[in-house]
């Protein structure tokens, strides 16, 4: 009777996991019962969420070609020696694989995953399990050598080999919490939403990882992003991959992404898709946001007046510096590029440009007319993009105005735009291997 | 847009079905071929059309993969069969590319032999050049010019039709197999498959359709592309057996140098045989010599999960920049050994791929019949037969080449053939 008044608390129980522990380590090992008796050979391993690292809910294990599944709870001790249950033979329950269960070996272990830290695609070689309030819990993913070396059987060996000549074999562990899993199946297993995570990468080596992914996986990882990040990463990508993405996405998405971006970047791409695409996307944007793509789209996408926006400061030459100054603080916001003013008449014609510096450093009571260069290097719409890059570089500029012949200013380009045209970043590059 | 440009991109609109089928001539290709000519006459034809057939189904099967799973099959392979399975499967890969490249640097050895360089001069340096364009990542517009190139093989095939030789048993060869029980003649026959084959090339094509980004609506063009491909190069191979078989065989002419290949080039080109056949071989040689070491890199690395590319530092791709860089230096060095016997080398390169073929095969199938991996796109009962079949084939020569040795050397104490 006095059994029954003690409460054996479960965790308490069997997770006594000593040192490190890998999956390799006990893949294929027996597990026993009490008495010592082979119960079977652990297969896999099923894991569920959990907060915060993934938890081990069942260890599938097989015996005579049949698979068996053994709940957690009812394992008694848990090292890379020995692995023992509590129960007996006939009380193990079989197991029938299904896509919904989560499986180490089958679904994580030699597959794909996304280090946010390092911003690269990395390997699983090998996972490592530690205890954790009652639970075991997939704290790292080996990606190194010595996790190859490990399933290949010659960690040891090759670490003493090494050892030989004074040379160490590192560790290279990347912690759950900073993988952000590839593939589909696996979403439910990321720690924090993906969006936390992903906001500490730069969207140009976003586009990088997803050029090195297969086109359902990159479509897959480009969904998760959000409405600003999906902007900068798409212009980031090659062209051939902004299709297959965009093909990928419902048409509201699309117009979201496209709102986030500026006119020029819009228009880059949009230039690839198709006519009936181009109008449903256009019909469905604000009326003025519409109307500077269009104009953008109807020039030659590889010439100045493909790549210039239409989003600058122009401001009249008879306002006061400090008059300038107020509105500068309310519309540099919406502009992209504001290391030039742009002094325009009510014509609209161009009549001289004010760098930055030269704005912040005058006097309050001059005119704009005052402290601008009038003798400014132009480029016409028509110029070839080789030509405005030639340019760019010549005269080490960071903007310049596009004018047409009466010299009404029509958009700027920055460098940032041209510097694509100068050296194609990594993943603008056709990643051919050979 | 420049001329240049222009033809780049001309280039570069060709599929990559038909750019496998343009390297698969390369010099243990055309060595191994002409050594057969030369020695079997004719009677080594049967193996064309088997070898043909396997060759569309295979690549029909890898196109397929990758365009369902759009993923390469070093990546397959380390995903479903896990790390032991890949990690030994590449270590077989590796030397199996080694001998290729000591194959193709050999066939660039000879050919400058008989343009009266010195290999011990050029050798040295085509490694080195090569070695930086890859570096570099320059040799992107010297590869297409080098593919455009291979069009000199026609010649094989006039020189074949002008050398007259008897139709009727050419034919009769073609579709009656006539096996010699002969080590050398087992050997060959293995070669034959393995350099028509090749497994790096199942590699290098799943890569090419995955990385072109073709879809499933490309199937159709894909396997015209793959059969108009396989139906070239394997009518190219078969002419350069009939050609050598019509005009060296004759003559006793075995073939221990590669100079008295360019012979059988007479009918076709007179006094510029030879010289036909050297730019010829260079060619396919060069070729090979960046393509096969940069996609051996590739492979490997994709498959162990290293970093990769080339353009990258040493320091950020070490393993990368390692393995391309092994294989061309100590193909190298292989080849400028004085005496090094680069015909035998060039053979025993096919032969080492056919060996390797089967494992290759048997991954391939496994894959593409998996379910969850290729959802409809499985194998027909016809293509797991074709494939089965070839696979067992391979072996029974293999097994008889293994035993025939064994009776040779039981007999002359000696394992020299080939020579």
């Amino acid at each position: 009777m006095l059994q029954h008044k003690i409460n054996i608390k479960e965790t308490s129980g069997p997770m006594p996991i000593y040192g490190e522990l890998f999956l390799s380590e006990i893949l294929s090992k027996p597990i026993v019962d009490q008495e010592g008796d082979v119960l079977g050979k652990i297969k896999d391993i099923i894991v569920v969420k959990g907060e915060p690292l993934p938890i081990v809910k069942k260890i599938i294990l097989s015996k005579n070609n049949t698979l068996y599944q053994l709940d957690y709870k009812n394992i008694s001790i848990f090292n890379k020696r020995i692995i023992a249950a509590k129960i007996k033979a006939d009380k193990l329950q079989p197991y029938i694989a299904s896509d919904d269960d989560l499986l180490s070996v089958r679904d994580i272990l030699d597959k794909q995953i996304l280090d946010i830290n390092g911003a690269k695609v990395v390997r699983v070689n090998d996972i490592r399990l530690q205890a954790y309030l009652g639970y075991i819990v997939f704290i790292a993913v080996d990606i190194g050598v010595r996790g190859i070396l490990r399933r290949l059987g010659f960690e040891k060996k090759g670490h003493n080999f090494l050892k030989f000549f004074k040379l160490n074999l590192p560790y290279n562990l990347i912690r759950w919490d900073s993988l952000q899993p590839i593939s589909p199946r696996l979403k439910s297993l990321s720690l924090k939403m993906p969006k936390l995570l992903l906001e500490h990468i730069h969207p140009a080596d976003i586009a990088d990882i997803i050029s090195r992914l297969s086109r359902d996986e990159g479509a897959h990882f480009f969904k998760s992003l959000d409405n600003e990040s999906a902007a900068e990463t798409l212009s980031e990508l090659e062209p051939e991959t902004q299709g297959e993405i965009i093909s990928s996405l419902k048409t509201e998405r699309i117009v979201d992404i496209i709102e986030e971006m500026s006119p020029d970047d819009a228009a880059d791409i949009l230039n690839d898709l198709s006519r009936k695409k181009i109008r449903e996307i256009l019909d469905n944007l604000k009326r003025e946001d519409a109307d500077s793509i269009e104009k953008l789209l109807a020039h030659d996408s590889d010439s100045a007046g493909g790549l210039m926006t239409d989003e600058f400061l122009a401001y009249k030459p008879d306002l006061t510096v400090e008059e300038a100054m107020k509105r500068f603080k309310e519309d540099a916001h919406d502009v992209e590029t504001i290391h030039y003013i742009y002094i325009t008449d009510e014509l609209e014609i161009l009549l001289g440009i004010i760098s930055l510096r030269d704005f912040l450093l005058s006097l309050p009571q001059c005119k704009m007319s005052e402290i601008m260069a009038t003798n400014m290097k132009t480029l016409t719409p028509e110029d070839d993009e080789d030509i405005v890059a030639a340019t760019f570089s010549k005269y080490n500029l960071v903007a310049m105005p596009v004018v047409d012949k009466e010299g009404h200013l029509l958009g700027i380009i920055s460098v940032d735009d041209i510097i694509d045209v100068i050296l194609p970043p990594r993943a603008k590059r056709k990643i051919k291997k050979i | 847009m420049n001329t240049l440009k222009r033809i780049a991109i001309y280039l570069s609109l060709l599929g990559p079905g038909l750019i496998t089928a343009m390297i698969d001539n390369d010099a243990s290709g055309i060595t191994t071929f002409s050594v057969a000519g030369a020695r079997y006459g004719y009677s080594l034809l049967w193996t064309i059309i088997p070898t043909t057939i396997a060759l569309i189904v295979v690549q029909e099967m890898i196109a397929r993969m990758g365009i369902v799973t759009g993923k390469g099959l070093a990546d397959l392979i380390r995903e479903n069969y896990g790390v032991k399975n890949t990690f030994f499967l590449m270590l077989g890969l590796f030397f199996a590319n080694l001998g290729t490249t000591v194959a193709n640097f050999s066939g660039f050895a000879a050919s400058m032999e008989i343009l009266g360089v010195s290999k011990y001069l050029i050798v040295p340096t085509g490694a080195i050049l090569i070695w930086l364009l890859i570096s570099k990542g320059s040799y992107r517009f010297v590869e297409r010019v080098l593919l455009s190139a291979c069009i000199l093989f026609v010649g094989y095939i006039i020189s074949g039709i002008m050398a007259k030789p008897d139709w009727s048993e050419v034919v009769n060869n073609t579709f009656v197999p006539h096996i010699k029980f002969e080590t050398e003649y087992l050997m060959l026959s293995i070669a034959i498959v393995g350099t028509t084959i090749t497994p790096w090339m199942q590699f290098y094509f799943q890569s090419s359709i995955v990385e072109k980004g073709l879809k499933k609506s490309n199937f159709f063009i894909t396997k015209a592309e793959i059969f108009i491909g396989s139906l070239v190069t394997v009518l190219i191979s078969a002419f350069i057996i009939i050609t050598c078989g019509a005009i060296l065989y004759p003559a006793g002419i075995r073939i221990t140098d590669a100079s008295e290949v360019g012979i059988a080039l007479k009918p076709f080109a007179g006094e510029y045989a030879k010289i036909i056949f050297a730019v010829s071989l260079a060619n396919a040689s060069i070729l090979g010599a960046i393509i096969v070491p940069l996609a051996s890199a590739y492979y490997i690395c994709e498959a162990m999960g290293w970093e990769s590319g080339v353009g990258k530092s040493f320091n950020e791709a070490p393993q990368f920049t390692w393995i391309y860089s092994i294989i061309i230096f100590i193909s190298a060095v292989m080849v400028i050994i004085p005496g090094s016997p680069l015909i035998l080398l060039m053979v025993l390169s096919s032969f080492g791929n056919g060996i390797l073929l089967p494992f290759v095969l048997i991954y391939a199938i496994s894959l593409v019949n998996k379910k969850a991996l290729m959802g409809e796109y499985t194998n027909s009962r016809g293509y797991n037969i074709v494939s089965w079949t070839t696979i067992c084939v391979l072996v029974l020569l293999s097994i008889g080449m293994l035993v025939s040795m064994y009776m040779q050397y039981t007999k002359t104490n000696s394992l020299f053939f080939l020579s």
